[in-house]
């Protein structure tokens, strides 16, 4: 599956691999360069990749496909290959222990099954407009909390980029809702033109993501007033990047998107004034997509 | 009213529907049999306008897209949305907006719940609800009853016979003869793309009869039950 997502995103398998593996030592280098909390960060990250693996449907599969020895030995193989690259990180980092111990969790871990689908619905305050922030904020809600923590720490910290970076990270969540594209029947069943279609969408995720940002923004400006402008290009920044990705996931429309789109958002991000002739090209490229699909 | 002008649609080389002719009117219901694979969805997604394809389709109230209510097999919902949400997606999308749930919960539906933990049965009653709450002028069913409890296929007949009387047109597939007989006033049959027969109310107990003798041959037989 590894291989099929790869080559859908225009890549030679192996060569995404490599670069998967590259990017992994790079974050992975910086992380530990960053913060000294780093080895347990490598740890969650490994588990939490191995916890989807032992999902009950997934697990229960595997059970009654290939029985009880064989399903096992397909879990432990899986759970190990998944933490090679975080042991091997661990290990190049001197932390012996911390990679015995993950190590060790793996294996017991590929004999647990979970429930990943409670019944309990989780309240969101975006139920009158779903879908995008309704389901998304169910699946982050525990992120905005700790981006609100940050928020507080900043301000007692008097660190400023602190702030900053809790108000991007709800942007950044945000636009992680409008990543994957719906199922054509989501597009197909509005009675409106591409273009009503796409500034509804637009001006719903403004709405939502300003009000989850709200508090954070109003937080900075009343302790940093005199950094009034810059809080306020960063809130633009932001909004600018949640219409892009909206932009980019109906301009690939009905595929993913891809290493194109992929690009393109990468360049923005180093240089942000190209969203201004960014956003132009995906909105135009979207409209023609989905004009299949609305009536113009 | 619907017309259907030599409908034709091909995937690659592989002919799907040929030349397909037909013409729906208001206040009355259509059935569509034929086996799996005889290219009743592939019409149906053409008539929604979910397909491209050769030939004409035609509607009184236009586009016809905005007014259908459509009913898929298998009805996707996505993972954290719940049977409320659902309903409120779908007619919002039909700039339907101040919705009374709980007089129209007709099927006694958990709708505060995600629709996802639904069974089969709960999910196409939630998805046949919200398209009724959409106030269309056309329906497409594919498939309503599969799947659903007897009580609510009682129901299910019921609503089709009352959208009737509401000048709707509703299109139905099924595999159960007896639900289309109670509800349909002509069916059409596909067969490997084409339209072989159009069938009035009045034949339909023929029509049963020869998909029978069609249908079962002489397969039991060789089965040589014991």
């Amino acid at each position: 599956m590894i291989n099929r997502k790869i080559k859908e995103a225009g890549l030679n398998p192996l060569l995404g691999y490599l670069l998967g593996l590259t990017a992994f030592v790079l974050l992975s280098e910086y992380i530990f360069l960053k913060t000294e909390f780093a080895k347990y960060l490598v740890i969650l990250t490994c588990l939490s990749l191995q916890f989807k693996l032992s999902e009950k449907n997934r697990t229960d599969f595997l059970l009654s496909t290939f029985g009880d020895n064989t399903k096992m030995r397909i879990r432990v193989i899986e759970n190990f290959i998944v933490c090679i690259p975080f042991v091997s990180i661990l290990l190049y980092k001197s932390f012996l222990i911390e990679a015995s111990i993950l190590l060790l969790c793996s294996i017991i871990l590929a004999s647990f099954s979970f429930h990943s689908n409670y019944n309990l619905t989780i309240p969101t305050p975006f139920s009158k407009r779903p879908f995008e922030f309704s389901t998304g904020f169910r699946k982050t809600f525990f992120i905005f909390p700790i981006a609100y923590a940050l928020t507080v720490i900043a301000i007692n910290v008097d660190n400023l980029n602190l702030g900053i970076f809790a108000f991007l990270l709800i942007f950044l969540i945000s636009l992680s809702y409008y990543y994957k594209p719906e199922q054509e029947y989501y597009v197909w069943v509005h009675a409106e033109t591409p273009k009503a279609f796409l500034k509804n969408k637009v001006f719903n995720a403004s709405k939502n993501a300003t009000l989850i940002a709200i508090p954070i923004l109003f937080s900075l400006l009343i302790f940093y007033p005199s950094e009034f402008e810059l809080i306020l290009i960063f809130f633009l920044i932001g909004l600018l990047f949640l219409w892009t990705v909206i932009l980019a996931k109906y301009s690939a429309y009905p595929g993913e998107m891809n290493l194109p789109e992929g690009m393109i958002i990468a360049f923005s991000l180093y240089f942000p004034p190209l969203l201004l002739v960014i956003i132009p090209f995906f909105y135009i490229k979207s409209i023609n997509k989905l004009k299949y699909l609305l009536n113009d | 009213m619907i017309k259907i002008n030599g409908l034709s649609k091909s995937y690659g080389n592989n002919e799907v529907l040929k030349n397909i002719s037909m013409e729906f009117s208001t206040g009355k219901a259509y059935g569509i049999v034929g086996e799996n694979g005889a290219g009743k969805t592939t019409l149906f997604r053409c008539i929604a306008g979910l397909e491209s394809y050769i030939g004409e389709i035609y509607s009184d109230i236009t586009p016809l897209k905005n007014h259908l209510g459509l009913l898929l097999t298998d009805p996707f919902f996505f993972s954290k949305i719940t049977g409320k949400e659902y309903i409120r997606l779908l007619c919002n999308a039909r700039g339907k907006t101040n919705l009374e749930f709980d007089s129209k919960n007709i099927f006694d539906l958990p709708l505060n719940q995600y629709a996802s933990t639904y069974s089969t049965g709960m999910k196409k009653k939630l998805a046949i609800t919200a398209i009724l709450l959409q106030e269309n002028e056309y329906f497409i069913l594919d498939e309503p009853f599969n799947g659903v409890d007897i009580q609510s296929n009682i129901i299910l007949t019921e609503i089709i016979l009352k959208l009737k009387e509401l000048n709707k047109i509703v299109l139905i597939s099924s595999h159960i003869f007896s639900t289309l007989s109670d509800t349909c006033d002509e069916i059409h049959l596909l067969k490997k793309g084409e339209q072989t027969k159009s069938v009035q109310k009045s034949e339909f107990k023929n029509l049963e009869q020869e998909m029978k003798e069609i249908t079962i041959g002489t397969r039991i037989e060789k089965l040589e039950l014991k």
